[in-house]
């Protein structure tokens, strides 16, 4: 999704009239989308708070934020990897094994639990397997150079396999003071688990959109060849993501754990949606492309829909299916505005 | 790239030759331990267990997929075909149809699944990664909707027709059925990929897009195609499945996803250049369905089955990626 937004607004050169009118269009077209989106989520939230008015009061909104925690914190390492990896979903970065990743790190801890060891030997354990797991394939994607989508498979199905070894299809329950507290409701009645949502966005907003890191990651996804020529430790960096969306898994786990009150079977069925959500947060970004801030709009966006469904009384059949127009209607619309050629 | 020195070049033509079929030398390894170390794994029986269950519909769907990354692409919805086909198959020989005709409708229901995604990426221009993803999100939804919230729907062995069953478990000459139509559509996409000019022009999109395009070839009309073929291939294993156990299961056609894009990249290494190719897609295949078989008779737990059949793959693809990073550096 590289757009090419500021040197379409810079036309110094005197081009001919058709051309400044194309590119008009162009930024119009552009800008609408921009702004299409936020329309469409305020759209949403209006239409919810009409028809429900329960939507809007605090303890509600807080609900939303609560239980959108686990997946936007996997969409945040989602979204990193894609950063660094380049849009190119088939030959770019991908993690599939994020999914997996957070159900075996949250087996670990409520395995760790039960064996009696505290909530800190748990803790860093679960975001140790986390890292692990994105530095396997950090270590499979740089050093061996297999393609991401097909590296981080493999890693999924051995993270899924371990996490099936330890937790032998069953749910292993988990109740410590801490999980209690994570799981608990804090100032006005908002789950602790938004703050942890919010804060956890905060830092990535920062770390990703505001750091010199970050900002290299960017031109290392946009461009490998001239980010390498420029003297950026390329490997490093597309290495680091994979770590740190590991870490997105072991803080998910984390927040799974303490939400489910133990570990949880099945996690794998949230791969997809994780990967949507990553990639409708890039119509949430200026320059249309994956930012920390996106992503957690668009996971706001899929949990407001959710929670404004069963308000409304809307079979949560169709939550998938909305999901899925959204993000064909929102890509469809980008296609459109880039120009022709570049998009396999 | 520099120029190396002749015997280089040739000492490292060798080690490519061996790193290039790693995935048959790794099937033949697995088949040899497996022979030694479990009695009931090479009796005729078994092998034609796991051709039947473990091999027949993977290939399949695999096949499907083969085709849309041979074009450049790939096909997340290809569960979504597998599941619309078994559905329309199962309502339609419940409602009492002909098995022919419900058959063709079950065809029918998985090629609309490969239109839409035509539609998508040729006419509205977005990537098939997303597109085919968004359709899978849809049909998830479709099928929640038309089931009730994911209700399998069984024919019970009463009504189940015979024609219905012999699909699913007969016999041509001692030869199952299911693995006569693997033989069918496997022969029928690896001619087209191989001998025909459409299929040329596929694997030419595939390698570049704008150069075919350029070139004069109809490059959205063929992409369509693709779409449309891999999801009626896919369509087949969708009546198969539910001839072989009499129910439509809801979404049960995704569990083939992934399973069918590691056996179609570990194919693409077996391949000339690389590329997508139906013998190395079955191959892959193969090697994905004794190594679950074998894991299964092994009598090890079967969780740790799992993580064994992650690793295997893991290592098939170091080793075949092994090359890539060589030749790139």
């Amino acid at each position: 999704m590289s757009a090419s937004g500021g040197a379409i607004l810079r036309s110094e050169s005197r081009a001919p009239r058709r051309e400044d009118r194309r590119r008009l269009v162009a930024w119009l077209a552009r800008s609408s989308l921009r702004f299409g989106s936020y329309v469409a989520f305020a759209l949403v939230l209006f239409v919810f708070a009409w028809r429900a008015p329960a939507f809007v009061s605090l303890g509600n909104l807080g609900n939303v934020f609560g239980q959108s925690a686990i997946l936007g914190v996997l969409a945040f390492g989602m979204t990193i990897v894609i950063i660094g990896g380049g849009s190119n979903v088939v030959t770019g970065g991908i993690d599939l094994s994020l999914a997996a990743n957070m159900g075996l790190s949250a087996a670990i801890y409520a395995a760790l639990v039960q064996a009696d060891f505290g909530d800190a030997v748990a803790v860093a354990a679960a975001l140790g397997s986390g890292a692990a797991i994105g530095a396997v394939n950090a270590f499979s994607v740089v050093s061996l150079r297999i393609v991401p989508l097909l590296a981080t498979l493999a890693v999924m199905n051995i993270a899924a396999g371990l996490e099936l070894v330890i937790t032998q299809n069953t749910v292993i329950a988990a109740d410590t003071n801490f999980l209690s507290l994570l799981s608990s409701n804090g100032v006005g009645g908002v789950p602790i688990l938004a703050f942890a949502l919010l804060a956890v966005a905060a830092v990535l907003i920062v770390a990703v959109q505001y750091t010199p890191t970050g900002l290299r990651l960017y031109a290392v996804g946009e461009f490998p060849e001239a980010a390498r020529a420029s003297g950026l430790r390329v490997n490093w960096l597309v290495a680091g993501s994979y770590v740190a969306s590991g870490l997105c898994g072991g803080i998910a786990a984390i927040l799974s754990v303490a939400y489910l009150s133990g570990s949880t079977t099945g996690s794998g069925d949230m791969l997809l949606s994780i990967v949507v959500t990553a990639l409708l947060g890039v119509v949430f970004s200026r320059r249309l492309v994956p930012t920390i801030g996106g992503t957690l709009l668009s996971t706001l966006f899929v949990g407001s829909l959710i929670n404004g469904f069963q308000l409304l009384g809307v079979s949560s059949y169709w939550v998938n299916g909305v999901q899925g127009v959204l993000i064909l209607l929102v890509v469809a619309a980008t296609s459109v505005l880039r120009p022709q050629g570049n998009g396999l | 790239m520099t120029v190396q020195p002749l015997w280089e070049a040739r000492r490292g033509r060798v080690a490519d030759r061996l790193v290039q079929y790693t995935a048959i030398i790794a099937l033949i390894a697995v088949m040899i331990v497996f022979s030694a170390a479990i009695p009931t794994f090479a009796t005729p029986q078994n092998l034609k267990s796991v051709l039947v269950n473990n091999f027949a519909l993977l290939a399949i769907v695999s096949i499907g997929m083969t085709l849309t990354v041979a074009a450049g692409g790939i096909d997340l919805s290809v569960g979504t075909a597998v599941d619309f086909s078994s559905l329309a198959f199962v309502f339609l020989v419940l409602g009492g149809h002909a098995v022919w005709l419900s058959a063709l409708a079950g065809l029918g229901a998985g090629l609309a699944v490969g239109l839409f995604n035509a539609f998508l990426i040729t006419r509205l221009g977005i990537t098939p990664f997303l597109a085919t993803l968004g359709t899978l999100f849809i049909g998830h939804s479709g099928q929640q909707l038309l089931t009730g919230g994911g209700n399998p729907v069984y024919i019970p062995p009463a009504v189940v027709p015979p024609s219905f069953a012999f699909l699913g478990h007969g016999e041509i000459l001692c030869v199952p059925v299911v693995l006569v139509l693997v033989a069918m559509v496997g022969g029928a996409v690896a001619i087209l990929l191989k001998r025909a000019r459409l299929g040329r022009i596929i694997l030419a999109i595939g390698v570049q897009r704008s150069v075919a395009w350029y070139s004069g070839l109809p490059t959205s009309g063929v992409t369509g195609l693709v779409y449309a073929l891999s999801a009626l291939v896919c369509a087949v294993a969708g009546l198969l499945l539910s001839a072989t156990v009499n129910v439509y299961v809801p979404y049960s056609g995704n569990a083939f996803l992934l399973n069918a894009i590691g056996a179609t990249f570990i194919g693409t290494t077996l391949g000339p250049h690389g590329r997508p190719n139906v013998a190395g897609t079955l191959i892959g295949v193969l090697l994905l369905a004794v190594v679950a078989n074998g894991l299964l008779l092994s009598g090890l737990n079967f969780y740790w089955q799992q993580v064994g059949t992650g690793l295997l793959i893991f290592f098939v693809l170091a080793a075949s990626f092994a090359k890539a990073a060589r030749t790139s550096e």
